[in-house]
């Protein structure tokens, strides 16, 4: 056994070690992480600079409805 | 399939291909220089780039073989096209692509001498150059051996065929050429694939029916209820995809390398009308990439419901194709699936094109070369370049060739971890330096090929060792461990050596652009 085996076992027995139940939470606070991130970023960064300030121009709605779903999809499957 | 199809499914398909190839020269009478060339002249909008983004995604064998894997392994293959894509799309939006637009950069390794030095950029750029050269002609090949086992085709005959309709449009028309005609081979590939879910669907009485009859097969081969529709699945499961890879390896450093770093796919949004243009088109690409795995892994599923003995998944599409639609509509699907193809040969050999002309060519032979003279250049190396394709494509057709198409994913897997941790070190930690950046790089690929030789029964046997991985082919895990490697050896030797200026950073890390 070398080295690499050793920590590759190591990071194995963790995996096993983790309930699937908890494995769902974390790949949902990936994605619900990343939709705060989305909704805190600032509006000049989401919205065209010469834009009509209408909300379908902020990609803001468009990155939540994107990561929305990807949620609803992590719940359901 | 071969027997199945009529006149009128040929006449369909020729119509595409007519009409993409005119498509496609009518954009290049409007090609006057480099920057009309491989950068669309920077007026791309924002929905032709979206578009374009998940047409180059999607490759003619990835339909066929996210099918097969949906009906061999269950759903958990839709997690590429999910955790796999839209989140680094996201992230890509907002973080990397603004400052890569306003750099004016025309490739990746450009923004490393930027950011680096000259060898980090040469270095990325070799290894993307030979990798993206040898996949177009594996493309080439896969798509051409399917079609012989699909339809009868000869394999030389597709080869040929592929290369030259994908040639001639490439060949005049640049970038432009590429996502404009990626927009028709988008919306046929989804139209082909959206067709066999609701015929399929339809034949099984609704998802309820198809449902309970996964069900049934799940019961009659033994396996857990749910495990053929389950997303996630357990670490220790008999399957390429345990969630361990699919999140460590696959969402958190393929698909960010992927999304950001891959030139095929970075340079349309280079090629925006605006930065928010280039934001908005990978925002768009976020939302469609939610259907695809609706449209192309859920007919793996329709299949394995309907036709649960086929034996090799690769056959479940077409055979979904070939016993429910009928004539006219599989012209259309064998239109949806050549689409495909052509949408990711055409991107591969434009980037790479792009590589060569502005990495090698304009960096070190000829700076001041005229934005014209870069366009003939740019020609002549697509030529060349296809050319080399379709001859590594024939060589491969001598050899093993699904053994080889394995080794070059495994390949990808050597480099894209370091390839990203060059990218998340450059942009986001200001105190990363040229040489943590050079010997991070080349030090994270070769442990990659460390953890690839100890995987090889005929190594780890001879020394008397395990094998380092469970999983059959782990080259998810590859990627994570060569990114984390790189990562260290990037901080380490960064923090030891002399900082890079502020003056130098200043418009090429994502702390100074807080505005992005």
């Amino acid at each position: 056994m070398t080295p690499l085996h050793h920590i590759g076992e190591l990071f194995r027995n963790l995996s096993l070690a983790i309930p699937m139940g908890a494995v769902r939470v974390i790949f949902l606070a990936l994605l619900i992480g990343l939709l705060i991130w989305v909704l805190r970023l600032p509006k000049e960064a989401t919205t065209p600079p010469e834009g009509t300030g209408k909300a379908p121009e902020n990609l803001k709605l468009w990155a939540s409805v994107a990561l929305g779903l990807q949620i609803l999809i992590y719940c359901c499957f | 399939m071969a027997g199945k199809l009529a006149t009128i499914d040929y006449v369909i398909l020729a119509a595409y291909l007519i009409g993409t190839v005119i498509l496609g020269l009518a954009i290049g009478r409007r090609i006057k220089t480099g920057k009309d060339f491989f950068l669309a002249g920077k007026a791309l909008p924002w929905w032709a780039i979206g578009m374009s983004l998940v047409a180059t995604d999607i490759g003619g064998t990835d339909i066929i073989g996210v099918g097969g894997a949906a009906y061999s392994h269950g759903m958990a293959v839709a997690n590429f096209e999910w955790i796999g894509c839209v989140p680094a799309m996201i992230v890509g939006a907002f973080i990397f692509i603004p400052i890569f637009w306003r750099l004016g950069i025309y490739t990746i390794p450009e923004y490393m001498e930027k950011r680096f030095n000259v060898g980090t950029r040469s270095a990325l750029a070799v290894v993307w150059l030979m990798f993206m050269t040898c996949n177009l002609g594996i493309m080439l090949y896969a798509s051409a051996k399917m079609m012989n086992v699909l339809f009868g085709w000869g394999i030389t005959e597709c080869v040929l065929l592929t290369a030259a309709l994908v040639g001639v449009y490439t060949l005049a028309g640049g970038l432009a050429a590429v996502v404009y005609t990626d927009v028709i081979q988008c919306t046929v590939m989804i139209g082909g694939c959206l067709l066999a879910l609701v015929i399929g669907l339809n034949d099984l009485g609704g998802i309820g029916g198809m449902l309970e009859s996964i069900r049934e097969v799940e019961s009659a081969k033994g396996m857990e209820e749910g495990e053929m529709t389950a997303l996630i699945v357990p670490a220790d499961a008999d399957s390429p995809f345990p969630w361990t890879g699919i999140l460590f390896g696959l969402a958190l450093v393929l698909s960010p390398a992927y999304w950001i770093g891959n030139q095929a796919i970075v340079q349309r949004s280079l090629g925006a009308k605006s930065e928010f243009a280039a934001k908005a088109s990978y925002v768009w690409g976020a939302l469609l990439k939610n259907l695809i795995p609706i449209v192309v892994a859920v007919p793996g599923l329709i299949a394995l419901a309907k036709f649960p003995e086929l034996g090799d998944g690769d056959k479940a599409f077409p055979t979904l194709v070939a016993e429910l639609f009928p004539a006219g509509l599989r012209g259309l699907f064998l239109a949806a699936f050549i689409a495909a193809l052509m949408s990711s040969v055409d991107s591969y050999l434009n980037a790479s094109a792009t590589i060569v002309t502005n990495d090698f060519y304009r960096r070190f032979f000829n700076q001041g070369a005229s934005d014209e003279h870069i366009l003939k250049i740019g020609r002549v190396v697509t030529a060349v370049l296809l050319a080399l394709a379709i001859a590594f494509a024939f060589y491969i057709s001598k050899i093993e060739g699904k053994g080889v198409y394995a080794i070059f994913q495994t390949l990808m897997a050597f480099f894209q971890g370091p390839a990203l941790a060059l990218i998340l070190t450059g942009l986001l930690w200001p105190r990363a330096n040229g040489k943590g950046a050079l010997v991070g790089f080349i030090g994270g690929v070769a442990f990659s090929v460390l953890l690839y030789a100890l995987g090889q029964e005929s190594v780890y046997t001879a020394w008397g060792l395990e094998p380092l991985f469970k999983v059959p082919d782990p080259f998810l895990f590859y990627s994570i461990w060569a990114f984390v490697v790189a990562i260290g050896l990037i901080v380490t030797i960064s923090l030891l050596t002399k900082p890079e200026s502020e003056e130098k950073l200043k418009d090429v890390v994502w702390r100074f652009n807080r505005t992005s």
